[in-house]
């Protein structure tokens, strides 16, 4: 029983970052019919950025966080200045299928060169917010810094869920993904709420990676990683249900641990995606994705 | 008439043949695709040639292999729109193969190609049969997980050499020496470059290719003028992968060994950014795009340190300002350079006219 136990405890952490990562693309998406895959990224300089900042730069831990999280924020608003705008609401360059891909694929690409340049090849993790040994009852065990992954993870969700589903705002944001026209229409700012959740979500990635970094450490190049198993985790909320994204995230999670404990530790991965595949593929409709953004 | 109207008048307008064929049997004697197999073979020979096996040569041949892949993403990604990511995993599957069948079963080099062809062929077969069904974000979603799972199937699997790969792959030709090895080798991989591009120019410029760019700008228009779409993406994803297959194994005979990173998602990454940037319409683009990137890669300069940031950058440039990548401003800037030369040979044909004749020449006359 106690192996169960923290093996579920593994698998809620690694699930609640898998979830949150799935929750930012799919508000994000839910508003634009784009796919932030630079939202790992957004993480990785979450993580490293304080990193440096207090380790290298001398700052205080919190000023730190909050000097890095002010900094995602800048560059995510300044890409939404520079790229999203022209190329949305100008209506320059491609559009249709690239564009869900491939604006925030090229913003991933200078995230991680520039990642590369500023910091190096080093693992650097953020100093722990919550300190001290792993919390343990009887033969149960989790690490600080998990408890606080789960706890923001489900708390992030909520929040994304109750803002989408209960307020004006929310509804507002959501027409937009619906049809820019059609919200602008009624006097709706798509552009506004674009940016205004883009920017949110990187800082959230960015708080997220400071939380989580002392379990695993992040290099320049754990972006990518990150994003693609945030895509997957969104990919079973329909791309557009950030409540449900961090409940795929968990469960994704809790499956990967548990295939590890009880089937084979070497190729628990390996297993996890095989069997996501196969839902992909002959279950599509769990995704949800009857049609294609436009 | 536009291309839309084409593809739709070209599938409807047979009665008794299936959707097509008119412009099928027009096209059938079309130069075009053999003569650009042969311009890239003996274009291609000539530079490896003269390129002596030089590092800069085995960058060139390496640049080839993965110019095959590009070649067919332009058909499938460029083209058809297909949203498959699966290419780098079939890289795999035609660089493990060549690697298994010559290291462990005594192939050859041309027995493991042609063998690699045919295995590349059936696997694409049946995952396309099942993935090609899933809706366009579904497919995306799916071929994203592919890389994922079947690198870490080879980091795991002792029998493919773990992190460490395959040594000891042939190359297509051996010469007396290193060098005339490479340039031997560098020529047939062209040869191969020069067959795959002549091969998806005759698809894209048949029937089937109007076919294809209607189903990629509405489903539902190629629906309704009669293209089977679930065949069509079949054929496509199968030519693809086929492709991507020949472009892993021109990769692993040209550097003797295979790892596991010719799988991850890094190299999907840099497969995405050679068609994209260099122009994911352009056979010529992709071919360029690809030995050019290569070339930026591998190299040791100011470049290839901050290759990163340098591409997506230019990623971002290129999806703003022009979306059909290099290829497609440098078609455009050629185009209006062949017309400001169209009008200045009519306005000087006009006038030679006039001074000879006296007579009126209309300006939509033409020369």
């Amino acid at each position: 029983m106690s192996e169960f136990l923290n093996l579920l405890a593994a698998g809620l952490t690694s699930g609640g970052i898998y979830g949150i990562f799935g929750a930012c693309l799919a508000v994000w998406f839910r508003v634009s019919n784009v796919l932030n895959l630079a939202v790992g990224d957004f993480a990785m300089f979450g993580a490293i950025g304080t990193a440096w900042l207090v380790q290298t730069g001398g700052l205080p831990f919190g000023f730190g966080i909050v000097a890095d999280l002010a900094g995602v924020g800048l560059v995510a608003w300044l890409f939404d200045r520079l790229v999203l705008h022209f190329a949305f609401d100008r209506g320059k360059g491609a559009h249709g299928i690239v564009s869900v891909f491939f604006y925030t694929f090229g913003l991933s690409l200078v995230l991680e060169g520039a990642a590369r340049a500023m910091f190096g090849t080093d693992v650097f993790a953020a100093p722990a917010i919550w300190p001290g040994a792993a919390l343990a009852i009887a033969d149960f065990h989790v690490q600080r810094a998990g408890v606080l992954v789960i706890a923001l993870a489900i708390v992030s969700g909520l929040v994304l869920w109750s803002y989408l589903r209960f307020t004006v705002s929310g509804r507002a944001a959501s027409a937009c993904g619906e049809s820019v026209l059609g919200a602008r229409i009624v006097g709706i700012d798509s552009a506004k709420f674009r940016r205004r959740i883009f920017v949110v979500t990187a800082v959230l990635a960015a708080l997220f990676g400071i939380v989580e970094s002392p379990i695993t450490g992040y290099t320049y190049m754990s972006g990518p990683t990150i994003s693609l198993i945030g895509v997957v985790a969104a990919g079973f909320a329909s791309f557009r249900r950030p409540g449900r994204a961090v409940a795929a995230g968990l469960a994704i999670g809790v499956a990967e641990a548990m295939l590890g404990g009880y089937v084979s530790t070497g190729y628990n991965d390996v297993l996890l995606y095989a069997i996501l595949f196969g839902i992909i593929i002959f279950r599509p409709e769990v995704l949800g994705l009857g049609a294609e953004p436009a | 008439m536009t291309e839309q109207g084409t593809a739709a008048a070209a599938a409807a307008g047979q009665d008794t043949r299936p959707p097509g064929a008119a412009v099928h049997r027009v096209r059938r004697r079309d130069p075009v695709p053999l003569a650009a197999a042969i311009g890239i073979t003996v274009l291609g020979g000539l530079i490896l040639a003269g390129m002596n096996g030089s590092y800069l040569g085995l960058t060139v041949t390496t640049g080839v292999g993965y110019a095959i892949v590009t070649v067919g993403m332009v058909l499938q990604l460029g083209y058809s729109r297909q949203l498959a990511f699966s290419q780098s995993v079939f890289m795999g599957v035609g660089g493990y193969g060549t690697a298994v069948l010559e290291t462990k079963y005594g192939f050859s080099s041309i027995e493991s190609l042609l063998a690699v062809i045919a295995l590349a062929a059936v696997i694409s077969l049946l995952m396309g049969a099942v993935v090609t069904r899933a809706p366009g974000l579904a497919l995306a979603l799916a071929t994203l997980l592919l890389p994922l799972f079947i690198y870490q199937l080879a980091t795991y699997s002792s029998w493919l050499g773990s992190f460490s790969g395959i040594n000891g792959v042939l190359p297509f030709l051996t010469g007396p020496d290193y060098e005339s090895t490479l340039v031997r080798s560098g020529i047939v991989s062209v040869l191969l470059l020069g067959l795959a591009a002549g091969l998806v120019l005759r698809v894209m410029r048949s029937g089937i290719g109007l076919q294809l760019m209607a189903m990629a700008e509405d489903e539902r228009l190629g629906e309704s003028i009669g293209v089977s779409l679930r065949q069509r993406r079949l054929e496509v994803f199968v030519l693809g992968s086929v492709l991507a297959a020949v472009g892993g194994a021109v990769l692993a005979s040209a550097q003797g060994l295979v790892t596991p990173d010719l799988i991850n998602e890094s190299t999907q990454i840099t497969l995405l950014l050679m068609v994209f940037v260099a122009g994911r319409k352009s056979i010529a683009g992709a071919i360029l795009g690809a030995i050019v990137i290569e070339y930026l890669t591998t190299s040791t300069s100011f470049i290839s340190t901050n290759i990163g940031i340098i591409e997506g950058i230019a990623l971002l440039l290129i999806l703003l300002v022009e979306p059909d990548g290099v290829a497609g401003a440098v078609d455009r800037l050629l185009g209006r350079r062949t017309d400001q030369w169209a009008s200045s040979l009519r306005s000087w044909s006009a006038g030679r006219l006039r001074a000879r004749g006296g007579g009126s020449v209309g300006s939509g006359s033409g020369v």
